[in-house]
């Protein structure tokens, strides 16, 4: 009982990034969300896990208005970034995106120097006054994304000339490199061998230690490995919500317990 | 066999390989069971054969804890086991120990057996403990009744029953030392019938371990509550020294 409460004062001390009420998405007639309700902290990795169009990338998007672009896609309900409406008139979605950061699938750099690649986003939203500021955000970013040491001596070369988990681990220091308050990703592990895998893992575990990060997966294990909360979502629903070890060793809904050990697609 | 969700895994083989262990698990368990009896009879008959055959039998319980165990740890490493399926492979690792150390310990009541038959029968005794190795039999065949159907409340019910074996225990201690008392020519054979109920009371401790580990496996959670203990009487020695003084 002790311990409970303990627990429950912890939990509260975390901040909540990301409210989301009652969230509803819709792409034309058909519902891909359904009355979605989640707090989102920050400085913790959450997980987004559940079968193929489960809706759990729709949700992501939501995050930072990548529905946006898609024309017949509504949502509605609430989502707050730190207590403001990501969705009031007054937001412009390319500042939100500056604060919520991506990372997508498939590594998408630019076709472009492996240094403009991350010195991209600060130009455009002005965040170096001159070129050595710019220099130490893309070495800091480069840093981060536990890319620098194989890139240092060779930054004009292309991005895209370098392998599939440099290239995520580009645009993962890419993505840091407006300094974002969250960081949504996308399986961005999905396309890399075990090792590029593993370091990428392991940024997102540095990388928690600054920012809220959401990932989604469909690698159980990575869910397990790298985050402190999961979401498991089913048909557009969220159906289970919490500590991901609770999750992984005593989940409370049979779904989320089917699904974990391998019994629903 | 049962399981929590009644579902079949889409990989068919991860349902024969949990299957397998648990089948395994309730194997070793009816050869144990099996011992507890064995080694309580020939101790009331003085039948040296049969403890003999109690001796022997022990290899096949070690051999079958040493295979399950491999089992588990193979399905740990292969398939990843989650929630209800991971606490299933845990479950049957530990259960397997505690069932491994009553084995051991029927193992010892038939070499102790073998000594007492030789020597002259305490009045009462055999039959008392064959009571209490009785009631450990039951709770062993309900702790492992209760992890096939998942049945935490049973799991429950066998924790509280080990009481009753402590207590029984307990009587059987002051019993001895006052035959002790009594004779010194009754403290050979004294001893090894302490040890013997000593080993049951273990046994009975094995069996509330493997409970705790069935409520664990049923619910997610291990028993909050202290199981009452009644074991208390060996530190009290002393004063029961004084009183007979």
């Amino acid at each position: 009982m002790k311990d409970n409460l303990e627990g429950r004062k912890l939990v509260d001390q975390m901040d909540v990034k990301f409210k989301a009420r009652d969230v509803q998405v819709f792409y034309g007639e058909s519902q891909a969300i359904k009355d979605v309700n989640v707090d989102i902290l920050d400085k913790t990795v959450t997980a987004f896990i559940g079968p193929s169009g489960c809706g759990k990338t729709t949700f992501l998007r939501c995050l930072n208005r990548m529905n946006d672009t898609i024309p017949i896609c509504r949502v509605e309900g609430d989502i707050r970034l730190d207590d403001e409406d990501i969705y009031a008139p007054e937001v412009d979605p390319v500042q939100l995106r500056a604060r919520v950061g991506m990372v997508f699938q498939k590594p998408n750099p630019f076709p472009k120097s492996i240094y403009d690649n991350i010195a991209y986003g600060p130009r455009i939203h002005g965040l170096a006054r001159n070129k050595s500021d710019l220099d130490d955000i893309v070495e800091d970013s480069l840093r981060r994304g536990a890319l620098w040491d194989e890139v240092k001596d060779r930054l004009g070369e292309p991005g895209t000339g370098l392998s599939g988990g440099q290239q995520q681990r580009l645009c993962i220091a890419r993505a840091v490199a407006t300094a974002p308050e969250v960081l949504l990703m996308d399986e961005p592990c999905s396309a890399l061998d075990p090792i590029a895998t593993a370091q990428v893992e392991e940024l997102i575990d540095e990388l928690k230690q600054n920012f809220s990060v959401v990932i989604v997966t469909h690698s159980m294990q990575q869910a397990a490995r790298v985050s402190q909360k999961t979401a498991f979502f089913h048909l557009g629903n969220l159906v289970e919500y919490g500590d991901t070890d609770h999750i992984f060793t005593n989940p409370v809904d049979p779904r989320t317990e089917s699904y974990i050990t391998g019994r629903i697609g | 066999m049962s399981d929590m969700t009644d579902q079949k895994h889409i990989a068919s083989a991860f349902d024969r390989d949990l299957e397998s262990i648990q089948a395994q698990l309730m194997k070793m368990g009816g050869l144990v069971e099996e011992s507890i009896r064995k080694s309580a009879k020939a101790l009331k008959s003085r039948d040296i054969e049969l403890a003999e055959t109690v001796r022997k039998g022990d290899k096949k319980i070690d051999d079958l804890e040493e295979r399950v165990t491999m089992d588990c740890v193979r399905l740990i490493a292969l398939r990843q086991p989650a929630a209800s399926d991971l606490r299933t492979a845990l479950t049957v690792m530990k259960t397997a120990t505690n069932l491994e150390r009553i084995g051991d310990y029927a193992k010892n009541i038939a070499k102790r057996t073998e000594v007492l038959s030789h020597l002259p029968a305490i009045e009462g005794a055999a039959g008392a403990i064959k009571r209490m190795a009785k009631e450990v039999d039951h709770m062993l065949a309900d702790a492992l009744d209760a992890f096939i159907k998942r049945d935490a409340a049973l799991a429950d019910e066998v924790r509280h029953r080990d009481l009753e074996v402590d207590q029984m225990y307990n009587a059987l201690f002051r019993e001895f030392l006052t035959f002790m008392m009594e004779d010194p020519r009754n403290i050979s054979a004294c001893m090894h019938l302490h040890f013997i109920a000593k080993n049951i009371e273990r046994a009975g401790d094995h069996v509330t371990s493997i409970a705790d580990q069935v409520v664990y496996l049923a619910t997610g959670e291990l028993p909050e509550e202290a199981r009452p203990k009644g074991n208390g009487v060996p530190y009290e020695v002393s004063t029961f020294k004084e009183s007979e003084e």
